[in-house]
């Protein structure tokens, strides 16, 4: 048996391993016994606590604050929600699928060997680690269409004026506000697809290697396969995160031209703070559960089936 | 280069072509990426070092560079700033506490389900996912009111239990994940000895999580470090307020010394940045998930 | 000011109804109390610390305790609208645009505690339109009631870089007295003032659909000049099939589209928050703007040369040659239901909206806002012949006509607001090829609907 002392010093992968060896089994033996129950509801109840204090009770008192079915007839009418929802769809199925595509590349690419990996690794972290408002503000100022210092750079270089990014078009300023997003969750993602990349076995790829797999064959056969159920969770995940992201859309274009580039995150601040209804903002939250339920059913499974075979 | 090139010159020619090749290609690669996450962060630099603060100008590089405005953040020379360092300690105080109660109610969490299997288990672990399903800025007006009810208005109590709320479903379900890579058999030896539950979660549970515990307790502080929405709503007085809410005080105005803004926005990131680098390492191998078991 | 209150301790002990008369009703409790303050954050320092001494002053005087914060223009409505929704409040609240925002509904849907007694302290001495929104509908009584005490107002100047209209070689001694000319008469100095500026516009217009309140106070200003300011009548009625309204927002639909297609609007004003007009001002990519409060010079306060530069200019004549009126922003204070201590909460705003407190109050805060007392105004020098940004800025938000934000006769209108049915109507013009008739038409539909919501029962 194995000893903490070596598990702990062993090289921080090596539990990995083990996870790709014989399914181990997780439960303790027999069950609990006597006062370990009691253990157990002890370990339990923090969190317990948390959950009904923190999340249960304001998530019921939100829903009877929606409870009025005239304010979802209200929105469907409103020109701004419809638009919104097709927002919102484009936010995360553009914005979710490249940042998680993405990420999966610039892993395979932090994989290199080299120093200036390395460096570069820890620079394109750096978004992740900056605080969300500034740099949200400083992308706001960078895009103005006459001052900012994209259509300044536009300028010095090639000697014309940029487009007003998000000044005019819908689809430019949707499209500035999703990059600001990737720019700033990448990283994140990107550390935990690398995590998972290096916790590939090397013995698979030289394995693979005699079987002349290299390259792109070796992406499709060796380690997409071996990262596709990480990937699946994480994009899943991060479409619940994305939902709920308020800062790209409020800092980067305030939901303008015209109110045309708002997400339902932004659109229930909005109506619950500016136009000062708040139910009807808790209305707009609410209509936001047929699309994530499915995704959360979907996410419980998934993490359900490979819980199974544990 | 130099090593790809060493590496290179043992092999045939075509081949070592081709690695040069990639190698360049890699290069070019990195340096947009460079341009790509530094762009925005050089603009927040470059607008700190303008000397009156303007955000809208035809140059590229600030005319008179100067780092007057770090020197107002770091003496507080400002109205805004006037609280700064205490706004900072609050703010480290929230981030430390996250981290403190996400790890230990998220590990003590997830060794019961997890390791005590405790009967119905899967309904907490499946009520922490549901926490994502209604994203954190709809619960707002709810918090602001149960806030009021639990008799922490304007207190960094109430800030700390909505960013320990976010927090600890993401972490029980890493320590979930990561606890299946400690064999068993460790806590069944050590019951076999007469260990109680709570010694085995102390002694070997928690010894073993190390990386995952690193690993999440960044994510907390970060998450805390970055968060706005709730900081604002539930703190007002200025010296209660953290520094989010303060540089948000900037917004406030028509017109406002954005240098500064932004000086405090760098002396704000720096901690969260050293903390990364400092716990990278163990942090990349607390973050797989144990997603690599097919 | 400590001696006033002193001697108005005195007065009130005498006769409450002889204070009132002489403006000076402030009344000390006998038992000390706690009341908690939110209280809107100036936009510069001397505002708040002008704040603290007033407050600081109350307390000696009344021996009641105040639990102020003093709370940032942004995230205020946040706390309000969270506040009332969930009803732990404080005692008082204020907000820059609570009169356009929060207070008409809240007082429709009887969320709002009435405090006419407070009012009537100063009845006689409010400017008439300040006045005018302090009351407001309550849908569950039936009846319009003061739910709102007045303690400063604000319009909206025009600010201009005085050097750079010499460089361009105009005189602002020239400029026509009438609306569109005026605004016209900016125009040509773009082309030269280009020569040694890329990128830069002649006029600060706000067709904005972001931020609360520049886009709806640009385009009513508009609206007013051209004979518009009928759209909604004290009586709460909404107009809006008035062939004279309607032609008035063809009108000025017209003339912001056309300056912004012609090219002399930064194209980014057509999604700028509140502060962004400031930014282009203050680098001077801008010639002029027209935006609320003397904020755009006080931010200079402390750059001389900058702050001597800038000329601030009230409102020329509107486009039918007539005196124009301007919209008064009005800040009060309201006291929700729930407060805990009404008594001490009303106490205190009748402390505050007592001419001479809340003139000092004002002055020591450089004199972004203006007193809603037009005799103080009138006889204290520092408003009509003290500072060069002051004096013009002051004559028009007291001495000339003004007319009320219009949801204080509708709550409806702080929706239509809320909306910004007119950015969006100037933006179907810009963007998509809408006609200005065409797009008039659709939001005045709009804003008969939304005032439909909202029947105001005639006494």
């Amino acid at each position: 048996m194995a000893d903490v002392q070596a598990l702990r010093t062993a090289d921080p992968f090596s539990h990995l391993r083990l996870a790709a060896a014989p399914k181990p089994r997780s439960a303790w033996r027999l069950g609990l016994q006597g006062s370990e129950f009691t253990w157990a509801i002890a370990f339990i109840i923090p969190y317990a606590g948390l959950f009904v204090a923190f999340v249960a009770y304001p998530v019921l008192y939100g829903l009877w604050l929606g409870r009025d079915p005239a304010l979802y007839f209200e929105l469907m009418s409103e020109p701004i929600y419809q638009r919104t929802v097709v927002n919102t769809i484009l936010y995360l199925g553009i914005g979710v699928n490249l940042k998680m595509f993405g990420a999966l590349m610039m892993s395979g690419f932090f994989m290199r060997r080299g120093w200036w990996v390395k460096g570069l690794l820890l620079i394109y972290v750096l978004p992740w680690a900056v605080p969300a408002l500034p740099s949200f503000i400083s992308i706001h100022w960078m895009l103005n269409g006459q001052w900012g210092l994209i259509n300044n750079a536009i300028w010095a270089f090639f000697g014309i004026d940029g487009p007003g990014w998000l000044e005019t078009s819908r689809w430019l300023a949707l499209g500035s506000v999703i990059a600001s997003h990737i720019w700033k969750w990448m990283p994140f993602w990107t550390v935990i697809l690398l995590a998972g990349r290096m916790a590939i076995p090397q013995e698979l790829y030289e394995a693979a290697e005699m079987d002349g797999a290299t390259g792109i064959k070796r992406f499709t056969h060796v380690s997409f396969p071996l990262l596709a159920n990480l990937y699946l969770v994480c994009t899943l995940l991060s479409t619940l995160f994305t939902l709920g992201d308020f800062n790209s859309v409020y800092f980067v274009s305030g939901g303008g031209p015209a109110l045309s580039t708002h997400v339902l995150a932004t659109l229930g601040i909005r109506d619950a703070f500016e136009v000062a209804r708040p139910e009807l903002g808790v209305a707009v939250v609410m209509s936001a559960l047929p699309l994530m339920i499915p995704l959360v059913i979907l996410l419980m499974r998934k993490l359900h089936t490979t819980e199974v075979s544990l | 280069m130099t090593v790809a090139l060493a590496e290179g010159r043992a092999r045939r020619p075509n081949y070592r072509n081709r690695r040069r090749w990639q190698e360049a290609a890699a290069l070019l690669f990195a340096v947009v990426v460079l341009i790509w996450t530094l762009t925005p962060i050089y603009n927040i630099i470059a607008v700190s070092l303008e000397a009156h603060g303007d955000v809208f100008t035809n140059d590229l590089f600030p005319a008179k560079p100067s780092l007057e405005s770090f020197w107002v953040v770091i003496t507080q020379g400002y109205w805004y700033l006037e609280f700064f360092w205490r706004q900072f300690e609050n703010s480290l105080y929230i981030g430390l506490a996250t981290v403190f109660f996400t790890l230990s109610i998220g590990s003590l969490a997830s060794f019961a389900i997890g390791r005590m299997r405790i009967r119905y288990g899967w309904v907490v672990s499946n009520a922490a996912l549901l926490t994502y399903v209604i994203p954190a800025s709809f619960l707002a007006i709810p918090f602001y009111r149960i806030m009021g009810f639990y008799g922490l208005s304007n207190n960094l109590w109430s800030v700390i239990a909505a960013e320990v709320t976010f927090a600890t479903p993401y972490a029980i379900f890493i320590f979930h994940q990561y606890g299946v890579s400690i064999p068993i058999e460790l806590d069944e030896a050590a019951r076999i000895d007469g260990a109680s539950p709570a010694q085995v979660y102390f002694k070997i549970y928690l010894p073993l999580m190390a990386p995952a515990l690193v690993a999440v307790g960044t994510y907390a502080l970060l998450l805390a470090w970055n968060e706005y929405l709730y900081q604002f709503l539930l703190l007002s007085s200025k010296k209660s307020m953290t520094v989010p809410v303060a540089l948000a005080q900037f917004l406030n105005s028509d017109e406002a010394p954005w240098n500064y803004m932004m000086a405090t926005a760098i002396v704000y990131a720096l901690p969260p940045v050293a903390i990364y680098y400092a716990f990278r390492g163990r942090m990349t191998a607390g973050l797989t998930m144990g997603g690599v078991k097919g | 000011m400590r001696n006033f209150s002193r001697r108005s301790l005195l007065r009130g002990s005498v006769s409450l109804a002889a204070a009132s008369t002489l403006g000076c009703p402030y009344v000390a409790n006998a038992a000390a109390k706690t009341a908690t303050v939110w209280w809107v954050q100036g936009f510069v320092k001397e505002e708040d610390t002008s704040f603290n001494a007033m407050v600081a002053d109350y307390e000696k005087a009344s021996g009641n305790t105040i639990d102020h914060s003093l709370i940032p223009f942004g995230p205020m409505m946040q706390k309000i609208v969270s506040a009332l929704t969930s009803g732990d409040v404080p005692d008082v609240m204020t907000h820059d645009i609570a009169e356009q925002a929060v207070v008409p509904q809240n007082a429709w849907n009887d969320r709002l505690i009435d405090i006419s007694d407070v009012v009537e302290t100063q009845k006689q001495h409010y400017h008439p339109t300040a006045l005018l929104a302090s009351a407001y509908y309550n849908n569950v009584a039936k009846k319009r009631s003061y739910y709102y005490a007045p303690y400063k107002t604000a319009v909206l100047p025009f600010h201009i870089w005085g050097s750079l209209v010499e460089q361009a070689g105009y005189k602002l001694s020239d400029a026509p007295k009438t609306w569109d000319a005026f605004w016209d008469f900016f125009k040509p100095m773009q082309q030269k003032l280009r020569e040694k500026r890329r990128g830069f516009y002649a006029l600060g217009l706000q067709p904005t659909t972001t931020g609360p309140a520049d886009g709806n106070n640009t385009f009513h200003h508009f609206l007013i000049a051209n004979g518009g300011n009928g759209i909604v009548t004290a009586d709460g009625k909404g107009h809006t099939d008035d062939p004279q309204v309607k032609e008035a927002v063809i009108k000025s639909l017209a003339y912001i589209t056309t300056a912004f297609k012609e090219g002399y609007v930064p194209p980014g004003a057509l999604s700028w928050s509140d502060a962004d007009d400031n930014n282009a001002f203050h680098s001077k990519q801008m010639l002029m703007d027209l935006d609320g409060t003397i904020s755009t010079e006080v931010a200079l306060f402390h750059k001389k040369e900058e702050y001597d530069d800038v000329v601030t200019m009230g409102l020329p004549l509107d486009n039918a040659g007539k005196p124009m009126t301007a919209q008064l922003g009005v800040t009060g204070a309201f006291i929700p239901k729930g407060a805990n201590n009404v008594d001490v909460a009303k106490d205190f705003i009748k402390y505050v909206i007592q001419p001479k407190v809340s003139n000092e109050y004002l002055k020591n805060g450089l004199g972004r806002w203006l007193p809603a007392f037009p005799e103080v105004v009138k006889t204290d020098p520092f408003w009509l012949s003290g500072d060069k940004h002051v004096a013009p800025y002051a004559k028009e938000g007291v001495i000339d006509p003004t007319v009320t934000n219009y949801p204080a006769f509708n709550p409806g209108y702080a929706e239509c607001n809320a909306q910004q049915i007119w950015g969006t109507a100037a933006a179907e013009v810009i963007r998509d090829g809408a006609t200005p008739q065409a797009a008039a038409e659709k939001a005045l539909a709009r804003i008969g609907q939304i005032l439909a919501k909202y029947p105001i029962a005639q006494s």
